[in-house]
């Protein structure tokens, strides 16, 4: 991702995201439609899709605002209207409606908008490195040894019922655990806005970012661990 | 997606399931996870006169994760800690015919040697 593209209330940064028109080689600067000639311009792959949305880059977002962004770009892009366009903007107008797809699919959803985020702040979600969760897995292990138990067990027999309720009651309190980690990230989120709302630029808000960023990678992929069971267990015991 | 044969071998008869007692004498465990997919891994190995007598393996995950850490186990037995520490995930990608989608699961693999390895090891250390 570049990041020179990304903010595009910068003066200097909006001069170097500038580029020309693929058709009538004037001046664009991040309009999806060329100005002089009306053509449509292809969305840059270096555009984050906050910016595609024109929302800032926060993790709290307005919902309908970014639906009726949606909305508006779905029908500039919409293929349809291209029959009769040439080849070259058909592609474009293709391309575009499938990158606009994917970005709305992303910021609707709060985690994957929070995974997305963490992706553009801190490059590759694997370069924040976690002590794995030990105590977490071998409980993950444990619950598929049951679980394999089970889906080898006479479930009418009184050992397949028995087992049938431990599971049960495993999988409430895991669902309660994911509850909690969605609460604690809820709260990560704001914390998150609030640093980023007060854009300091001192070396305590850097530790606090930094602090934000590894503490959200840790519960989202605890929560994906346990999301994982979770489902498991609801496949398996109905 | 289609799993090569030996994906699918692996995964239906699974090699070297279970696990060794964590405090065992000789024994070195890693725990690793992939959190952008949920798979967990737990690959153990028991070591004797600096040769990895025995290992076993615990994944859930899908049929690529399960599979690098059978053959993972494989290949470690009769194995010295040296010898080990150069198990690459490319080898298992190889032998596996793991489509590229799935490299991730073979890297798993790798990580849980490794840290198999730096278990025993520090046990090792510490006694």
């Amino acid at each position: 991702m570049d990041h020179h593209h990304t903010h595009s209330t910068n003066p200097r940064e909006l001069q170097m995201a500038r580029s020309m028109c693929w058709h009538c080689q004037s001046e664009v600067s991040g309009e999806y439609f060329c100005e002089r000639c009306v053509k449509v311009q292809p969305v840059s792959k270096d555009l984050d899709y906050f910016t595609c949305m024109n929302l800032p880059r926060r993790l709290t977002i307005d919902l309908p605002q970014l639906e009726a962004k949606f909305y508006e770009l779905s029908r500039a892009f919409h293929p349809d209207f291209y029959q009769n366009k040439s080849e070259a903007e058909q592609a474009i107008s293709l391309n575009n409606a499938a990158t606009l797809n994917t970005a709305y699919r992303t910021l609707r959803d709060p985690i994957q908008r929070a995974e997305y985020l963490l992706d553009l702040e801190a490059g590759a979600v694997k370069e924040i490195r976690t002590s794995p969760p030990a105590d977490l897995f071998e409980e993950i292990l444990e619950l598929q040894d049951t679980l394999n138990e089970f889906r080898t067990a006479d479930r009418t027999s009184a050992a397949g019922q028995e087992l049938r309720a431990k599971l049960q009651a495993e999988q409430r309190i895991l669902e309660r655990r994911k509850q909690d980690m969605e609460q604690q990230l809820q709260q990560l989120f704001a914390d998150w806005d609030a640093l980023q709302d007060r854009s300091e630029a001192t070396s305590q808000a850097r530790s606090e970012r930094d602090r934000l960023l590894k503490q959200m990678r840790e519960i989202l992929s605890n929560r994906t661990y346990v999301k994982n069971i979770v489902n498991d267990l609801v496949t398996t015991i109905g | 997606m289609a799993y090569s044969d030996k994906v699918v071998d692996h995964f239906n008869n699974p090699r070297n399931m279970g696990s060794f007692k964590k405090d065992e004498d000789g024994v070195g465990t890693g725990m690793v996870g992939a959190p952008e997919c949920g798979d967990v891994m737990k690959l153990q190995i028991k070591v004797q006169n600096d040769t990895i007598v025995d290992a076993k393996f615990k994944t859930f995950g899908c049929g690529s994760a399960i599979a690098s850490s059978s053959l993972a186990t494989e290949w470690l037995k009769g194995k010295t800690i040296e010898e080990a520490q150069k198990i690459k995930n490319t080898d298992i990608v190889q032998e596996l015919n793991l489509p590229p989608v799935k490299i991730h699961c073979s890297v798993l693999a790798e990580d849980a040697i490794k840290a198999a390895l730096a278990d025993y090891q520090k046990k090792a250390d510490t006694k």
